[in-house]
């Protein structure tokens, strides 16, 4: 096991276990906080990935931006500690073998399959050539983009806009 | 550089106008604070603009939008004749949703935010059109996002009852697990293959062998992204709670359109990825993965769980969800067949299918704008009270039925004829005894209509101008196609053609 791998696994259980403490957490302060390590760990893996761009954009707007609004939303509303959050789980064992068939397909074929590979000098920086390929090739893309977000925008603001009476 | 992206634009002027209107709809709601009447119409002139524009580039076949250095010949979008009668067909439904929506009085309630509503209704359509000629899988995924984000909002979105949020909710969650799943699907494909383009991957799959497990695996999460779309068992579980939650309206948008857009990314998909060879209209797929079997399987699942399924409903609404998914099993045979026979059967089918629903569902509107109910013992005695609609109601299921003399027989005629001609007996045998089952629950709602007697008071039905018009617009193509069929076959015949390697 290489360096590569040990830290590849590092963060892999960062995020796996502060995400198992997000939906398991009866406290939603501690979901919260502990989100913030989830996003941690995926950026950590994307720069593992040589994705220096998104690694960057990640901590940014997931930790930066989203992560602490939601935490001023939790904190700002009132009796926040007296809401009663349902976070109990059913049909634990037939989870469980689902889960573990799933897990086991997964494992089976990731190990045992050739993936396509190629030798590529990894880039000392990733910016440069997304925002040229957003902008030229894939320009559809980056407008239909905008056109989700809008959408996206709208969506959000109808469903939390309170209706008159 | 610049000129292709000029010339790539040229090709997309319906998409565009869509985006354009869309756009305005947005502005003219934050302008005109006060009076909302006008945007109904400015998104009608939108869609009549891009399906006048549809109909005038019937034979462009080309890729578009390329990716990659200049020997590249493969690129973000495919434009040809198949996808474009689609294209025709979902923004046929788009118009006639809008008109829908102007009579229905679930909609009146909130016509102070009648902009969102629209807006919404807009980035449906272009989700939609996006879909059904994108060819490179971050293409598929970005189009089913868009038609995806703005169904969640418009399920909820008269928030008249609990059921309606709750709806909502249900189809966002299904929903993100089901595209996140397919996205993991295209990231194996991708993985193995290293390319997201459906072309490039037919290249590749022509000339390697791959790993015929992970690479089943892989198919059968992408179908779970596009099987949710078009409700297909065992990804349907969605559908009556949603259908039945969701403003009438917006219920029968979802049943043809989503469904359209949906039928043509698989068809496009499987086609086009997995296609060795096309022998007289008979499409030969590579080896690997037997989609034949796999979706006759799932056409059967799915067409006898809808249909005894609504066996035991009785609000209209839900009855009608799971019919659409008993439809949508039998479409699939269309594709199982794995034939242009199949094909053709398929496009029939969603032509007669757009004029049969939507009428369905407008009487059912029309009713619950009246007696404020969908539920099947209300409508005993309404079809003396209201005669018109009666019949009218008479027509449509039995065209759903699948019985002459409406349309809806030619359309399930076309799907048996594309089975026998691939010797596939028993299937048709099992879609025949379906068409059975489903003559029950469709005459039942008859039955109370004409027969059962009440003992209230048979309320009054208020049936306006419009409503007629709308109703007949409908209901004369679903009697005269039934007879005289020759003009549909010949648009959809015209229109078959699917860009291949």
């Amino acid at each position: 096991m290489e360096l590569y791998d040990i830290i590849f696994y590092l963060f892999a259980a960062i995020t796996i276990g502060s995400a198992i403490v997000v939906v398991n957490s009866k406290n939603i302060v501690h979901a919260a906080f502990s989100l913030l390590l989830t996003f941690f760990g995926v950026s950590g893996i994307y720069v593992l990935l040589g994705a220096d761009f998104i690694a960057v954009v990640q901590i940014m707007v997931y930790v930066g931006g989203i992560l602490i609004l939601l935490l001023f939303g939790v904190m700002l509303t009132n009796r926040i500690t007296n809401v009663d959050i349902r976070s109990g789980s059913i049909q634990v064992i037939p989870a469980i073998i689902g889960l573990a068939i799933f897990t086991a397909i997964l494992f089976w074929t990731m190990t045992s399959t050739n993936w396509k590979s190629e030798k590529f000098e990894l880039p000392t920086t990733t910016a440069f050539q997304i925002g040229d390929i957003l902008l030229s090739e894939y320009v559809l893309i980056f407008e239909l983009l905008g056109i989700l977000l809008l959408i996206a925008l709208i969506g959000a603001a109808s469903i939390a806009r309170r209706d008159k009476e | 550089m610049l000129e292709n992206l000029f010339k790539d634009l040229s090709l997309i002027y319906p998409e565009i106008i869509v985006s354009v209107t869309l756009l305005l709809v947005v502005l003219f709601d934050l302008i005109y604070d006060k009076n909302k009447t006008i945007i109904p119409y400015l998104g009608l002139i939108g869609l009549f603009a891009a399906l006048f524009y549809s109909l005038g580039s019937v034979d462009i076949e080309t890729h578009a939008f390329i990716i990659g250095d200049t020997g590249n010949k493969f690129g973000l979008l495919s434009l040809d004749p198949f996808g474009n009668y689609f294209r025709i067909i979902i923004l046929i439904t788009s118009i006639l949703i809008i008109f829908f929506t102007k009579s229905s009085s679930e909609i009146h309630s909130i016509s102070e935010r009648s902009g969102e509503f629209y807006t919404l209704l807009l980035g449906m359509v272009l989700g939609m059109m996006f879909m059904v000629s994108a060819s490179d899988l971050i293409m598929i995924y970005i189009s089913v996002e868009i038609l995806s984000l703005s169904s969640y909002v418009l399920t909820g979105f008269t928030k008249l009852r609990d059921r309606d949020s709750e709806a909502s909710l249900k189809y966002l969650i299904y929903g993100s697990a089901s595209s996140g799943i397919m996205l993991f699907g295209m990231s194996l494909i991708y993985g193995l293959i290293g390319s997201t383009n459906i072309y490039e991957i037919n290249e590749v799959l022509q000339t390697t062998s791959i790993n015929s497990i992970i690479y089943s695996f892989a198919l059968i999460l992408i179908f779970a992204g596009i099987g949710f779309k078009i409700s297909a068992a065992p990804f349907h579980f969605w559908t009556p709670d949603v259908y039945e939650g969701a403003p009438i309206s917006i219920t029968a948008f979802l049943s043809v359109a989503s469904k359209a857009a949906g039928f043509a990314l698989l068809i496009r998909f499987v086609k086009v990825t997995f296609l060795a060879d096309n022998i007289e209209g008979n499409w030969i797929l590579l080896q690997g993965f037997d989609w034949q079997n796999f979706l006759i399987i799932i056409s059967v699942l799915t067409m006898t769980l809808g249909n005894f399924a609504a066996l035991w409903q009785d609000n209209l609404k839900r009855m009608l969800a799971y019919s659409s998914i008993a439809h949508a099993g039998y479409m699939l045979l269309g594709i199982a067949v794995l034939t242009d026979q199949g094909l053709l059967a398929v496009m029939i089918y969603f032509l007669v299918y757009l004029l049969m629903n939507i009428g369905a569902f407008y009487i059912v509107m029309i009713i619950a704008n009246n007696i404020g109910s969908e539920n099947i013992n209300d409508y005993n005695k309404l079809g003396s009270a209201a005669p018109f609609l009666g019949v009218s109601l008479t027509i449509f299921l039995i065209s759903l039925t699948g019985l002459p003399p409406t349309a809806g027989f030619i359309s399930k005629l076309y799907i048996f004829i594309a089975l026998l001609d691939v010797k596939m007996i028993a299937v048709a045998v099992i879609a025949v005894l379906n068409s059975v089952v489903s003559l029950y629950y469709y005459i039942r709602v008859l039955k109370h209509m004409f027969i059962n007697e009440t003992d209230k008071t048979v309320p009054e039905i208020k049936v306006s101008l419009n409503d007629v018009v709308f109703i007949l617009i409908l209901l004369v193509p679903t009697l005269i196609l039934g007879v005289y069929f020759s003009p549909i076959v010949d648009f959809a015949q015209a229109f078959l053609s699917i860009l291949v390697n």
